[in-house]
């Protein structure tokens, strides 16, 4: 296990956050988050950083990553997510995205095929799959949405959520410092996926630009994206496959990070 | 706090009549939300044909006893308000009233796209009216945000530009090219334009953002304080709303300001009391649930922080009659306990606009009739002569 570091990046959108560490590698892996800003203590990456230079950018309205009001889809987050690999010299890397992230792990890789060398995409959304809508993750109580993140109930975070759900009963009492970065992280979220929800309409058909070999995952126990959705980016991307993780849910590289490493290693090295 | 206008303008208190049009007849059984999955199978559309006319004829009957107003107001695919478009409910009553003003508060103009509709169909109700319109603007409701499917994230600058370009079409000669971040028009030339020149009244509704209270003071705009709340809510509210128009560099007039809450009289408290608090509670625990749902962005952060200061005081929590009293939630009771309690608060407020709910929840028509009715003859005239207001004259031409 090799520590991340924290560190900041001036972009084209002003100043954002990013953990980075390890060397090696045939590319640097570049981790993009989900919805739920996981940015800390991210056991998979600190396996991956013993082989491999790994950064993992914080997106706009996410922790302290500024710039999200020069972002109001997922076009202008496309284009920041460049402005960020030619900021860090990147010319190509191995990208790997969960949920939100892999939805912008997929648009990366379409639009800039050349700067991506594999690609990992875990329980990403991005697609529309007729019949088999992704769930609700506006507006929900927490304690609900905790059961559709975590397959494990004793996940700390998935207490910290039903924690805070008793708590939204006296909102008042909540001390705000807890309640402003979910503020920021769900706006960011909703400028990209509020409608079309959680999904880019043209992504389907732009799949087949993908020159990266991809792996797809597909947490068992997702209570958030049908398992559908995986099989249509495994449709749609040249070169890929499927992998089903058990005993893991939408969060996946969080609850299993031992086998997430173990599958994202063999993949590069492929 | 009194208002610190001294001049006799500022001395006025304007009555309005506010008619939410609540759906009365969700089954007992059904104990989910009144907002956004409320399943519209519950929606009798003959019940709904009647409570149209029934609540349309109590407004009507507003001005007939004397109301310096009316009010409407705009919410979609829920039970607690059906006018998801109160400029319908508006032109009927421009039509059938001749002096009273009417208020829509207002529409939510990011639901119109392009909101150009907004100009045109205010101006509609403001030449059938005789240039009686008050012309109210809102962002919409969080609800509203997931019956439309419209991002919240978007949801201030799309009011903001919604408004600057209905301002225009009604102000500057058209056609004319408007092009924006989220209006494109290459032809904007609105036909027809308001009577009322330059444009009509503009009010506001809020329940405490501070991006809102700031661009009312801005523009020398109303804010319309919204209920539910603690008294102490308003008071804070409408504090805020006085140092914003210091910030901009004059006091805020009480015409700028307007409390709404529910009003029901009846010959004493305890017969108060008695015909209304199960219609009240039907309201507040049928209505008022999935209401108060904030969509992620719709709220800047540091107004998060500031409405959730009086978040805890919401409606929703109250459990017993006593707090609705001592909060001040509703002025129920007697003529004169109401005329007492409404002064002090009017004063306290120093609001020049007192937006009453007289019909709520279940409250059936005679009950509603009569509290109009002896709001007007009994609670009225003491107010109006405590605050020197009479009521207002027609404006402008009546219909032909």
């Amino acid at each position: 296990m090799t520590a991340l570091h924290d560190a900041t990046l001036e972009t084209g959108v002003g100043t954002i956050e990013l953990r980075r560490g390890g060397t090696g590698g045939t590319v640097p892996v570049v981790y993009l988050h989900s919805a739920q800003g996981e940015g800390q203590a991210l056991a998979f990456l600190e396996e991956l950083a013993d082989t491999h230079s790994v950064v993992a950018p914080l997106f706009p309205g996410f922790g302290a990553s500024e710039g999200l009001e020069a972002i109001d889809d997922i076009e202008d987050a496309s284009f920041h997510l460049l402005d960020v690999l030619d900021r860090l010299g990147f010319a190509q890397v191995d990208l790997l995205g969960l949920s939100l992230g892999g939805w912008m792990a997929a648009e990366l890789a379409t639009r800039w095929p050349d700067r991506v060398r594999r690609v990992v995409l875990v329980n990403a959304v991005g697609l529309y799959v007729e019949g088999e809508p992704i769930k609700e993750i506006f507006g929900r109580p927490l304690d609900e949405l905790a059961g559709d993140l975590y397959a494990d109930p004793d996940h700390p975070v998935a207490q910290l959520m039903r924690a805070m759900a008793q708590a939204e009963m006296h909102p008042g009492e909540i001390p705000f410092d807890v309640i402003r970065p979910m503020i920021q992280s769900q706006a960011a979220t909703a400028k990209l996926g509020w409608n079309p929800y959680l999904h880019n309409p043209k992504l389907r058909d732009r799949l087949g630009r993908i020159s990266a070999p991809a792996l797809v995952v597909h947490g068992s126990r997702d209570g958030i994206v049908p398992r559908a959705h995986a099989e249509a980016y495994v449709a749609g991307i040249p070169d890929a496959r499927l992998v089903d993780l058990d005993d893991a849910a939408h969060m996946a590289t969080l609850e299993r990070p031992g086998e997430v490493a173990r599958l994202v290693l063999g993949h590069l090295q492929g | 706090m009194p208002a610190s206008s001294g001049d006799d303008e500022g001395a006025t208190v304007r009555f309005f009549s506010f008619h939410l049009m609540p759906y009365p007849g969700l089954p007992a059984d059904y104990d989910g939300p009144a907002w956004i999955t409320c399943p519209n199978e519950l929606y009798d559309p003959v019940l709904g044909g009647e409570i149209y006319n029934r609540y349309i004829d109590e407004l009507l009957y507003a001005e007939e006893v004397g109301f310096d107003g009316v009010c409407v107001n705009e919410h979609h695919q829920n039970a607690y308000g059906i006018m998801p478009s109160p400029n319908l409910i508006a032109s009927v009553l421009a039509r059938q009233t001749k002096r009273v003003r009417i208020a829509v508060v207002g529409n939510a103009l990011p639901l119109y796209d392009p909101p150009t509709r907004v100009a045109e169909e205010f101006a509609m109700i403001d030449c059938i009216s005789g240039g009686r319109l008050i012309a109210g603007m809102v962002v919409g409701g969080g609800p509203e945000y997931y019956s439309f499917s419209m991002n919240p994230a978007h949801a201030r600058e799309r009011f903001a530009e919604a408004h600057d370009l209905i301002i225009k079409a009604w102000t500057e000669p058209g056609p004319f090219e408007y092009i924006g971040k989220h209006y494109k028009l290459r032809y904007v030339n609105s036909w027809p334009r308001p009577v009322q020149q330059p444009h009509p009244e503009i009010w506001i509704p809020g329940v405490g953002s501070l991006e809102t209270l700031e661009f009312v003071a801005r523009h020398r705009y109303a804010y319309m304080g919204i209920p539910y709340f603690h008294i102490s809510v308003f008071e804070r509210m409408f504090s805020l709303m006085r140092d914003a128009c210091r910030a901009e560099g004059y006091e805020a007039d009480p015409s700028q300001l307007g409390w709404l809450v529910p009003i029901f009289v009846a010959e004493s408290d305890a017969e108060a009391r008695r015909r209304y608090e199960d219609h009240f509670w039907y309201f507040v625990r049928r209505l008022l649930p999935g209401i108060n749902i904030s969509p992620p962005g719709y709220t800047s952060v540091r107004s998060v922080e500031n409405v959730l200061k009086g978040a805890g005081t919401f409606a929703l929590n109250l459990q017993t009659w006593q707090e609705v009293i001592e909060g001040q939630y509703a002025i129920v009771g007697s003529p004169d306990t109401v005329v007492e309690q409404l002064g002090a608060n009017i004063e306290r407020l120093g609001v020049g606009n007192l937006l009453g709910l007289f019909q709520i929840g279940t409250l059936p028509a005679p009950d509603t009739h009569r509290n109009l009715t002896l709001f007007a003859n009994e609670v009225m005239p003491r107010l109006r002569q405590r605050f020197g207001s009479a009521p207002v004259a027609a404006t402008g031409a009546e219909h032909p």
